[in-house]
């Protein structure tokens, strides 16, 4: 029985990774490309930046990186408070 | 090109399957490094040379360190 | 560890501070930022440990710690300097002082470091923040269960 099942999940799994192989897009041609066309068109008049992808992670799309760099606290205090010893 | 892409991707396979297949984990670990070193390689066939730097930086060198210094104060073969 | 791998790290470790500095310098130009540079710098911090022994650093973890409080601050408030418009506004940019040169309207460039307002400034600041972030954790790791000290 678990045997089936197990043998039925890996199936299922590998059904899904090879239609995502086969249906995947052609590499550089994105399905809805607005989004970033306007992001290439407008960053280097707007943010100043000839990186754009620094220009979306710093300043378009700047509430990720201040999560990212919050995660990256919560890490380092955790880490912190578990390794360091105690003084006194 | 796609050869390329074909060559590395089976090489990070192979580097993850051996990763799980030694039973030495210093080993283990060299082997999990040389596949996140092939997939930052494959990030930057795909044209995104900050991922690859990120995956260089993070994956080949500061999980290696943690695996190896955390590997040093527990065992250094896998239990059965 | 070995005569071999200390002198391979002494060769090796100044050329990766290098680049990691590059690539956060550098970050509004080339590929890279904060993030990535400061994971290459992190990365020579764990060689250094690794190859030399965690004992002569351990009165760096007192540097480190503060030192990735500042970074976060740092981002913070330059995120709260154009909090006038709105969050995270790049108010440096185009204006001609600090960093506030303009760049031609999309298309090809040189590039010239003084362009992108807050952008290098906020890649300083994540760069930091993640060499003293990682760097203090590779070196608490090493230094946990330690008898002495």
């Amino acid at each position: 029985m678990k045997r089936w099942l197990f043998l039925a999940s890996l199936l299922i799994l590998a059904g899904y990774f090879i239609a995502g192989g086969v249906w995947l897009r052609p590499f550089g041609e994105p399905a809805r490309s607005e989004m970033d066309r306007y992001f290439i068109e407008h960053a280097q008049t707007e943010v100043a930046a000839n990186n754009v992808v620094t220009a979306i992670v710093f300043d378009y799309r700047g509430y990720d990186t201040l999560g990212e760099a919050t995660v990256l606290f919560a890490a380092v205090v955790g880490v912190a408070l578990l390794l360091r010893r105690a003084r006194g | 090109m796609t050869a390329l892409h074909v060559l590395t991707l089976i090489l990070v396979v192979v580097g993850a399957a051996l990763a799980f297949w030694f039973r030495d984990l210093l080993a283990a670990v060299i082997a999990l490094a040389g596949s996140s070193l092939l997939l930052s390689l494959e990030f930057y066939l795909l044209q995104a040379p900050d991922v690859a730097i990120a995956e260089a930086g993070i994956g080949a060198a500061l999980t290696v360190a943690i695996y190896i210094l955390a590997i040093r104060k527990t065992h250094y073969k896998e239990e059965e | 560890m070995s005569v071999i791998v200390r002198t391979v790290s002494r060769v090796v470790a100044p050329v990766a501070l290098a680049f990691g500095a590059y690539v956060i310098m550098h970050g509004h130009l080339t590929p890279g930022g904060g993030f990535q540079g400061g994971a290459v710098v992190a990365s020579v911090v764990a060689l250094l440990v690794v190859a030399f022994g965690c004992e002569r650093w351990r009165k760096w973890t007192h540097v480190l710690l503060p030192l990735e409080d500042v970074g976060a601050m740092a981002f913070v408030i330059l995120a709260f300097l154009g909090v006038g418009a709105t969050f995270f506004r790049n108010v440096l940019a185009g204006s001609g002082g600090l960093f506030g040169a303009p760049v031609p309207q999309l298309g090809p460039n040189p590039g010239a470091l003084n362009t992108a307002g807050t952008l290098p400034l906020m890649n300083w600041a994540v760069g930091f923040k993640v060499i003293a972030g990682l760097g203090a954790v590779v070196l608490l790791l090493a230094l946990f269960g330690r008898e002495d000290g």
